[in-house]
């Protein structure tokens, strides 16, 4: 027998040896003891024997002696108290919490490094909580929270001017505003920026810009000081069209001019003219609308210049204008608030056309993210967003604890022994954080790896509107310093349970049970705990995924009311494409139907100003014999779309009685067809067809068709009275074409590309989508909650899978000598498994009742966002613990199955 | 130091001379089985520690941590090795010695 084998001494005298030594002697006193004892048992005596050599030595230790001397030495020598064992890497002085030791890292280090499997799972079960959470944050951050980069941002306020309806955040008329900036008790500076969407002859395709027309005070009023030249003059934004000079976006000029700073004084083809480049903003200033990048910039009176905006700076009633100002020193925005009040009654006093009932208010720049209107929106689907990675990140943490908790659970023997040894409680717990922060640490890193890479997902996802959108978000610092306070927060989470756990101080239970693996773990109740809550937690995710899932598959399946087969859907910008007149566009547009009719792959062509389904919502005034108005005009506001004698046909939208529109119609008396919708509503049963009502300036409109109703603005409205008006009798701005033919939607938009190309190459398309992707628009938020909730639902499962394995592999190895007991006493490799399955599975259910019952608390709070399905969907509710349920089952049979395959004979023996 | 350290009792001698004949394998157990073996003295474990300790504290012996192995139930040694002044305090009473021996012969040593 050699020495290593032969055998422990008691371990009640062990014990008693160690409890009267000095901590600084009990590992050397001990270890000399029990090496002897060893070496006595290898060397032929007996057990009985060496075992009371060794309580002999135990009683006889002579630990007053040993204490004194080593006080003493202690008192003389201070490196003798630093001279304790140190095995651990680490140092166990009592006054050890602060700071991190350099020995802490690398023992930390050294644990990872021998647990390759639990580090891998643990880093990247935390790096997909916080990646989720940090590309979640970046999105939040850049569309509401981001601050403009402008000096002071607290002294400045928007500023709206209330729209007819009363709904006081609408924007303002150029008059009103210059009127405004003319005066100085409330403001120090007001500055005003409009959007407009032209064409940049830049490169080998001209392409389309969004771009600010700006007040000349409006960078140096924000503070936002030039990267490169100077911003406007005063004297270049004071008559209409005279000063063509531009200011490049930061991203323009880099891009598009390779950022040479010879471009200043060079010009620029904005719309078919020359601007000069007097100037380039900022890299951090993008533009004064969030998520969207502002290519290029132009004095505010040249907006006129530019297609379609003719009397935008001179009209009163032409409300185009966003404002900002900046309070003047000591106001505050109630004060500025109440002056603006009196302002606005002023102004209609002097305009009572256009400024009757209008009152502007000023709202600080804080606490406006995109537009009041939008916030509205945005911040309850935001915060939606971002409870969901909030869960999955408590999932993914709940998984580490549990990691973590078995780790401890391992380690007590461990633990407990350098308790015994005199090693400080708060010194264990310490090490045990620094380990699990550096976990935290390093999931924080790859997470954010991962975030990139999922924003870069995400942004690939883009909206499909016509305006080209240039998305700014990155991961920027804010984003950073919320992750890793994530990060930290989840490490200290996680790891101080189960280190308070491991440091409990009654260590004398763990010294005495040590290694035997009999009986049934006590200790796990919060690991069970944890389970439990990822298993709900996950339910509540895939819950609200399947209702999301369901949800798009039900708006997927609703007759839209027009045919949603193949179709080319095309927006020729006429007006900054050189159609500088109505008559131009008009000609335009009949050359442009006769060429594609005249292709063999073209059948119908229809060209309307308003698709249904499409972003934009138009309405316009219409008075109704017989029917009470709705509005203060004395006019009833009703959806229509002004569209092309082909249109119905096109479209695909039945005309279920009268007559579609002829070209003859152009000349004649002005003529509208309305939906079965119309006719339900205001003339129940009646035929309406020949009657007439009129439009809000009083002219006559003959009703010569009905047609069926189609969806207008949702999906999931009913359906709603609509007119179409002949497309021409009121300009063409906004018209595109519908093509239908042979071959699918990307066939025909190619065929109808090459038809434009033909006619005109140098026509600017705003606008060329298939059918598909413009139903795409309507489906797009509920694709995108969808996707990103079975994307994080998938996660929570992925997670919650972990965790069960976990757990259910933990117990197999506690009990490896109880299986074994069972095996050989007759039970089969099935009953083990059994066993084994069933105590994972009871946390499951547990877990699942929880989960169900929270999810169906929470799924209302989801109910305005879904479409077609109840609340409690039972396809959903059912269907969801199924697949958990399944998913659980293969996670605990996997370790189960190595239970069964448990030698008995080696599970008896092993401690 | 001071002189009076240097003298050394008769545990302590014998102690730092199993220092010295162990050399780097010098710790608890095993000067007490040097002890034992060679100069037939059986001492408790804690004598050779309480010894050792009062050593270092006059500055003759240093000690430190080592790694811990299985033989020892996974507990780290503490390392003995005697300081110079050690190994000079044990010159200093082997010439005491030396001296009080000298002129001694064989006859002279006797049961008188």
């Amino acid at each position: 027998m050699s020495v290593e084998d032969a055998g422990r001494p008691p371990r009640l005298a062990h014990l008693l040896i160690r409890g009267r030594l000095p901590a600084e002697l009990a590992d050397a006193v001990s270890g000399d003891l029990e090496e002897e004892y060893r070496r006595r048992r290898a060397g032929g005596t007996g057990r009985a024997r060496s075992d009371l050599w060794f309580w002999g030595q135990a009683v006889t230790l002579r630990a007053g002696s040993l204490r004194r001397a080593s006080a003493r030495l202690r008192a003389m020598t201070p490196t003798w108290e630093r001279n304790r064992p140190r095995r651990a890497g680490h140092d166990q002085t009592t006054r050890s919490w602060m700071p991190m030791r350099p020995d802490d890292v690398k023992y930390a280090v050294r644990r990872l490094v021998r647990a390759p499997g639990f580090t891998l799972v643990a880093v990247l079960s935390l790096a997909l909580g916080i990646g989720a959470n940090t590309a979640m944050f970046s999105l939040v951050n850049a569309v509401l929270l981001r601050d403009l980069p402008v000096r002071a941002p607290e002294q400045l306020v928007e500023v709206y001017t209330s729209d007819e309806d009363g709904y006081p955040y609408a924007t303002s008329s150029y008059p009103d505003f210059a009127d405004l900036r003319g005066r100085d008790e409330v403001f120090r500076d007001v500055m005003g920026t409009r959007t407009f969407v032209s064409r940049l002859d830049q490169g080998e395709r001209p392409q389309v810009v969004f771009g600010e027309a700006v007040s000349w005070n409006y960078f140096s009023g924000l503070g936002v000081p030039m990267a490169l030249g100077r911003s406007f003059l005063e004297e270049e934004d004071r008559t209409a069209g005279t000063h063509p000079v531009t200011v490049l976006g930061y991203r323009t000029w880099q891009r598009d001019f390779g950022g040479d700073p010879s471009i200043l004084g060079g010009s620029v083809r904005l719309d078919g003219r020359p601007y000069t480049v007097v100037g380039v903003a900022p890299e951090s200033f993008t533009g004064s609308m969030p998520v969207l990048v502002t290519s290029l910039y132009v004095p505010t009176m040249q907006v006129e210049a530019i297609g379609g905006f003719e009397g935008q700076t001179s009209r009163r009633s032409s409300r185009s204008m966003f404002l900002k100002a900046r309070l003047g020193p000591g106001v505050t925005v109630d004060q500025a608030n109440a002056w603006l009040a009196a302002f606005s009654a002023a102004l209609a006093e002097q305009y009572p056309d256009s400024n009757e009932g209008r009152l502007m208010t000023a709202i600080p720049i804080g606490d406006v993210a995109l537009h009041p209107l939008v916030d509205r929106v945005l911040k309850p689907v935001a915060a939606l967003l971002l409870v969901v990675v909030g869960l999955v990140l408590v999932i993914a943490c709940a998984n580490l604890a549990s990691f973590l908790l078995a780790r401890a659970e391992d380690r007590r023997k461990e633990i407990a022994v350098r308790l015994a040894l005199g090693a400080g409680r708060a010194s264990l717990i310490r090490q045990l954080l620094v380990e699990t922060v550096m976990l935290a640490l390093l999931g924080g890193a790859v997470g954010i790896l991962l975030a990139d890479w999922t924003l870069g997902l995400l942004m690939s996802f883009k909206p499909p509107i016509p305006i080209p959108v240039d998305f700014d978000v990155s991961l920027d610092r804010t984003v950073l310093l919320f992750t890793a306070g994530v990060s930290l927060a989840a490490g200290i989470a996680f790891g101080l349970a189960p280190a308070l756990q491991a440091t409990r101080p009654d260590i004398a239970p763990t010294l005495k049970d040590e290694g035997t693996g009999g009986g049934r773990p006590r200790r796990w109740t919060l690991r069970r705990g944890l389970v439990v809550t990822q298993v709900a937690l996950s339910f509540v995710l895939l819950i609200g995924a399947g209702l999301f899932v369901r949800s798009l598959q039900k708006a997927q399946r609703i007759d839209p009311g027009f045919d949603i087969g193949p179709a080319a859907l095309v927006w020729p910008f006429a007006q900054i494409s050189g159609y500088d007149t109505d008559e131009a566009v008009a000609g335009l547009y009949r050359e442009l139907e006769e060429r594609l009719l005249a292709h063999p792959a073209i059948e119908r062509v229809g060209v309307a100003d308003r698709f249904p389904l499409g972003a934009a919502v138009q309405t316009s005034g219409y008075v109704l014999p017989g029917i009470p108005a709705d509005s203060r005009d004395g006019d009833y506001d009703l959806d229509n779309a002004h569209v092309s004698p082909g249109y119905f046909d096109a479209m695909g939208v039945p005309i279920l009685s009268g007559r579609t529109f002829t070209d003859d119609d152009r000349a004649g008396e002005r003529v509208i067809i309305v939906s079965e919708a119309f006719v339900r509503r205001f003339y129940p049963g009646e035929d309406v067809v020949g009657s007439t009502i009129e439009d809000g300036s009083g002219q006559p409109l003959r009703i010569v068709g009905v047609a069926r109703d189609t969806r207008v603005r949702t999906l999931g409205e009913s359906p709603r009275p609509f007119v179409y008006e002949l497309v021409g009798q009121g300009g063409m701005f906004g018209a595109e074409f519908v093509v239908r033919g042979k071959g699918t939607g990307a066939e025909l938009l190619e065929v109808t590309r090459s038809v434009l190309d033909e006619v005109d190459p140098d026509l600017v398309l705003m606008e060329a989508k298939t059918m598909n992707e413009h139903l795409a628009l309507m489906l797009f938020p509920p694709r995108m909650a969808a996707m990103l909730l079975s994307v994080f639902g998938g996660l929570a499962l992925v997670l919650a899978a972990i965790g069960i394995y976990g757990v259910v592999s933990h117990a197999v190895a506690k009990r490896t000598r109880e299986l074994g007991i069972r095996m050989s006493l007759g039970a089969s490799a099935r009953d083990v498994v059994r066993m084994a399955v069933g105590g994972g599975m009871r946390l499951v259910g547990v877990g699942a009742v929880v989960g169900i019952l929270l999810a169906a608390t929470v799924s209302w709070s989801i109910s305005r966002f879904l479409y077609g399905i109840g609340t409690t969907d039972l396809a959903t509710f059912a269907g969801i613990p199924v697949l958990l349920t399944l998913v659980a089952l293969l996670a605990a049979w996997v370790p189960a199955r190595r239970a069964s395959a448990v030698d008995p004979v080696r599970a008896l023996r092993a401690e | 130091m001071g002189g009076s350290n240097r003298q050394l009792g008769d545990l302590e001698e014998l102690v730092l001379l199993a220092l010295l004949r162990l050399g780097d394998d010098a710790y608890g157990g095993s000067i007490r089985q040097e002890l034992a073996e060679r100069a037939g003295r059986e001492v408790s474990i804690s004598t050779v520690y309480v010894t050792l300790m009062r050593l270092e504290e006059k500055g003759l012996v240093r000690s430190w941590m080592g790694e811990p192995s299985g033989e020892r139930g996974g507990k780290a040694k503490r390392h003995f090795a005697a300081r110079p002044e050690g190994v000079e305090a044990l010159e200093s009473v082997r010439a005491v010695r030396e001296r009080m021996w000298e002129g001694l012969g064989e006859g002279d040593v006797h049961v008188g």
